[in-house]
């Protein structure tokens, strides 16, 4: 089975800019996912949404990594959200604590309207 | 460590996948489809999706090191009453795990690595996780307890 190397999307909304993650969130996913959201803290101090829709794989190192975005946005005193995680990837979002530092909502528009 | 009285126990595959980086996901998706008959509710089996993918993941990486041509072996097994996903690897002395339990609070404040998620992930996802090891392996073994899982079952909605 071929990796899905992780691809990401820099979104910017009124509500602030998304990040459109497909692919798999594992070891392989750091550059990508660092450059993404470096692009996305550029020049504002919008909320940042993590995008997880395309998503259909995270292991423990891509939760580490996810730890290392939340890490940011905490020392930029930035609102950090994700939508689009499957039933299976909330409840690691819970068990894992995440979900305590990053709001998580089922689809966009919620995530959207929070922020706004 | 089968409990008594749950009647013999079925080998249900023998796999083994090269310690390749990225691995562990084809390892959970042939555990997933050997396990397909036994209907798991289906949060059940994401769980031990995810379970099989961290065991295989240490495997490869702190037991072969990320050799090729050593594999990472898989028997899965059940009775009645359990199913067993035992996961070996060829290193010596005793497995590494991360021992310090992962607290996001410490790893955001810098005083814990980000990584170390592992086995919190696989004592979270499974009902029993059991180590041995001997001079030449490595072995962990995912307990899932059957009863009252099966599709519909009343103990996991």
């Amino acid at each position: 089975m071929a990796v899905k190397h992780l691809e990401v999307g820099v979104r910017r909304e009124p509500g602030g800019t998304v990040l459109d993650l497909r692919g798999e969130i594992n070891g392989f996913a750091e550059g990508a996912l660092d450059a993404a959201y470096t692009e996305a803290e550029k020049g504002n101090r919008d909320p940042i949404l993590l995008n997880f829709e395309g998503v259909d794989y995270i292991n423990s190192t891509g939760i580490a990594l996810i730890v290392g975005l939340l890490a940011r946005a905490r020392a930029a005193k930035r609102d950090l959200s994700a939508y689009g995680l499957s039933e299976h990837y909330v409840e690691i979002f819970n068990i894992t604590r995440l979900s305590d530092f990053v709001s998580v909502f089922p689809d966009e528009q919620s995530a959207m309207e929070i922020a706004n | 460590m089968s409990a008594p009285g749950n009647g013999s126990r079925r080998t249900l595959a023998e796999l083994s996948v090269p310690s390749e980086p990225g691995n562990e996901r084809r390892a959970m998706e042939e555990v997933a489809g050997t396990v397909e008959a036994l209907g798991l509710p289906d949060r059940t089996l994401e769980r031990l999706k995810t379970a099989v993918a961290e065991a295989t993941m240490n495997a490869m990486e702190h037991g072969n090191r990320y050799r090729g041509e050593a594999p990472v072996f898989i028997e899965v097994s059940a009775t009645d009453a359990e199913l067993s996903v035992k996961i070996t690897d060829e290193g010596t002395g005793p497995p590494v795990f991360d021992p310090q339990t992962p607290d996001l609070e410490a790893k955001l404040d810098g005083e814990q690595t980000p990584r170390g998620w592992g086995l919190f992930l696989i004592k979270s996802m499974v009902d029993e996780m059991n180590v041995t090891g001997d001079e030449r392996h490595h072995t962990v073994e995912l307990i899932l307890h059957l009863n009252g899982r099966a599709e519909g079952g009343a103990r996991w909605p």
